[in-house]
């Protein structure tokens, strides 16, 4: 009989599983994707559900095309990605999260929908087949965590953490603890946190946390300024970018963020505060609807080929695309 | 006395058990992939008794409890209880300026050690947790801390510093510290005692050539230049790390593949040295085996691998004046008979005269590789640091 390592612990103490974390992960979409890669990077091994085992085989594929993209940028190697991939576990039955004690719902709603029935339906299977102490976290970033964690038998468990896309290189998450939230549970993510390498930006109960409700207005704003003439697409991002030390200027975020992601936060935030600032920009909506929605169209504020950024030329009404919008 | 040595890394633990008074490894063994999937414990018995052990293994603190346990089992076990072990030896990467010799483990000196994780984020923390795990478990036994970086603080400014402004050595300690410092004292000593003259003697440059490697001049015991830099990239070529490169390239390459400091860094660790070169492996076995093949590019690794150490033996031989003998260490320096012989030809200016018929075939054992006429000897030693850490260990708690 093969001989357990157990049998030679030297206490009780020895056998506790409590640093042993696994996660599950209900939605394997981009952004579950990217999360998936940073928990298994971190040497968790992580369960995903998705809607079919097609869906299943796509987020594989796109989770390897991801890491070759940060191997091609010397950020990892060949070993990391099958170290990485053996990790990563996928599946269509909920039971499989069963041992997991994080739970993560990152699911892509099409669009943004008033009390998220959806999300509530995922909190309600997720709790439905794991332990008692598992923490179920949502990744939406413009709701109430409180709302979904009112479906929960025990809401308690119930914690929002917004992952700032890439993933994998922002260096902060924002824990969004609601009134129902203990501390067991927020001690639990904290150390997730850590394991995962991210400083924690503790928000309370807020819709948006503050990465949305603060870039959602100033993308608003800047099409504003796009839509008076005031100046144009680089120079704005120019401006941003130099003038103030940011990465990337707003209509570039914007194009990252993807603009139809962005109207649903924009209309989230509009919904919950009811304030013109977070109204979608009519520029926005028009782009959306001539599927113009950013670098993963590959097209948006700027055109996107081969994963370069090209700065678009003309005037704001044909805003140099290919596709006319009118 | 009974010691157990330990060398803690980020997701494992090499352990051996000595008995000092013997001079025998009673068990030796390896934890690995902590905190991963897969997780074990392999533990072999100086009987030969072997056995892995899979299971979870969570932390630092939980696989040093399962080596203990394993140690002092009736079935595996080399000890009849954890109080048969006198003293722990653990080693640690970085010592930074604070330690030019090996210490007793106090409070005092753990909190040294935690300031100089800034210098070596990468391998004091896990060293670290083997001393807070040992610390956990066996609160009153006495540890010590034996450092890679040690032998080579007796290295002169001229040898140390970076031609960079001074303030940053100042502020930030940025300066060359050196490491392998274990196994080239090693090999220095053993080497004196194989040719039965005194260290003080001897100009020794030691090459460590493993998938690190370093080379060091040590002039009469002391280590007076070393390859190795700040950070364990600097100097030879080695399995996945550049080694020497033109700082300005370096600014180069960030800005043309707009790459930050983490990408940069496993560019220079991970992406580079005979795999990059290469394009083959970084284990210089299957380089050789492709370069034979005809591979161009790993006959260019190889041959780059070989002249950087060829002028590091050179330059070290000028540093010192003069060179009695060259020792080949670590994985390719002890196994690797053509790059041995590559390396060393063409030094006869040097009065070396190299004897390819003792070099054949030979792995892995204490030997000299020139002819009796030889002016320079060549040596092979093979490294054990573990046995000094033992040692060390043994002598600060025997002076207690």
């Amino acid at each position: 009989m093969k001989e357990k390592l157990e049998d030679y612990a030297l206490s009780k103490s020895a056998q506790k599983q409590s640093d042993g974390i696994k996660v599950g992960l209900v939605g394997c979409g981009s952004m579950g994707q990217e999360i998936a890669v940073l928990v298994s990077k971190s040497g968790i091994e992580l369960t995903f559900i998705e809607v079919s085992e097609k869906r299943i085989a796509n987020a594989f594929m796109k989770m390897e095309e991801q890491i070759e993209e940060v191997i091609s940028h010397w950020g990892m190697t060949s070993g990391d990605k099958r170290a990485i991939m053996s990790r990563i576990n996928g599946s269509t039955n909920y039971e499989d999260l069963a041992d997991c004690n994080i739970v993560i719902e990152a699911i892509n709603t099409k669009k943004w929908v008033p009390n998220q029935p959806v999300r509530k339906e995922v909190f309600k299977k997720i709790e439905k087949v794991v332990s008692s102490d598992c923490v179920i976290i949502s990744n939406a970033s413009t709701i109430v965590i409180s709302d979904l964690a009112v479906v929960l038998k025990r809401p308690c468990r119930a914690v929002g953490v917004h992952f700032l896309s890439p993933v994998l290189a922002t260096k902060i998450i924002e824990v969004n603890r609601c009134i129902s939230t203990n501390d067991e549970a927020i001690e639990k993510v904290y150390r997730f946190a850590r394991m995962i390498g991210k400083d924690i930006i503790k928000v309370y109960g807020s819709p948006g946390n503050i990465s949305t409700r603060l870039i959602v207005p100033m993308i608003n704003e800047a099409c504003g300024l796009l839509m008076e003439g005031v100046s144009t697409v680089e120079e704005i991002d120019k401006t941003m970018k130099i003038g103030y030390g940011m990465l990337r200027g707003p209509f570039s975020m914007a194009d990252r963020i993807g603009l139809d992601k962005l109207t649903k936060w924009m209309e989230g935030l509009y919904n919950e505060y009811g304030d013109i600032r977070y109204k979608t920009s009519p520029l926005i909506r028009r782009m959306v609807r001539a599927g113009m929605l950013g670098r993963k169209s590959g097209e948006g504020f700027y055109y996107y080929e081969n994963g370069k950024k090209i700065q678009k030329t003309g005037s704001l009404f044909n805003l140099g695309h290919k596709q006319k919008l009118f | 006395m009974k010691i157990l040595v330990i060398n803690s890394g980020s997701s494992s633990i090499k352990y051996q058990l000595f008995n000092m008074e013997t001079s025998e490894v009673l068990a030796k063994g390896l934890v690995d992939k902590i905190g991963l999937n897969g997780s074990y414990l392999k533990n072999e018995r100086l009987d030969g008794d072997k056995v892995k052990l899979e299971g979870n293994i969570y932390d630092h603190q939980n696989g040093i409890e399962y080596v203990l346990g394993v140690l002092i089992s009736d079935k595996h076990g080399s000890l009849k209880s954890l109080d048969d072990i006198d003293a722990v030896g653990h080693r640690v990467v970085h010592g930074g300026e604070a330690f030019n010799d090996s210490v007793m483990i106090t409070d005092e000196m753990i909190s040294k050690m935690e300031e100089l994780i800034e210098l070596a984020p990468l391998h004091n923390p896990p060293n670290l947790k083997g001393i807070y795990a040992v610390t956990g478990l066996m609160p009153n036994i006495p540890q010590v801390g034996v450092f890679d970086t040690a032998f080579h603080q007796t290295m002169d400014p001229h040898s140390f510093m970076y031609a960079i402004p001074y303030s940053l050595y100042t502020k930030y300690g940025i300066r060359r510290y050196g490491f392998h410092g274990t196994s080239h004292r090693y090999v220095s000593n053993r080497v004196a005692e194989l040719m039965n003259k005194d260290i003080k003697d001897l100009k020794i440059i030691s090459c460590h050539l493993g998938n690190g490697a370093s080379i060091a001049a040590i002039k009469h015991g002391k280590s007076v230049d070393t390859s190795m830099g700040l950070t364990p990239v600097e100097g030879l070529m080695m399995g996945t790390r550049t080694g020497d490169l033109d700082v300005g390239a370096l600014t180069f390459i960030m800005s043309k593949e707009v790459i930050g400091i983490d990408a940069t860094n496993t560019l220079l660790n991970k992406h580079s040295g005979v795999l990059g070169v290469s394009g083959v492996s970084s284990d210089m076995r299957e380089v050789e085996d492709a370069a034979k093949a005809g591979n161009e590019r790993a006959l260019l690794a190889l041959d780059m691998y070989q002249y950087r150490v060829k002028k590091y033996i050179g330059s070290y031989t000028a540093a010192m004046g003069g060179v009695d003998v060259i020792i080949f260490t670590g994985g390719i320096g002890e196994n690797a008979v053509e790059i041995r012989e590559n390396i060393v030809s063409n030094f006869e200016y040097l009065g070396l005269e190299f004897d390819n018929s003792k070099n054949k075939g030979v792995r892995a054992v204490e030997k000299e590789l020139t002819k009796d006429s030889s002016k320079v000897k060549v040596w092979i030693v093979p490294t054990d640091e573990e046995l000094v850490i033992a040692r060390d260990t043994y002598e600060i708690v025997k002076a207690m």
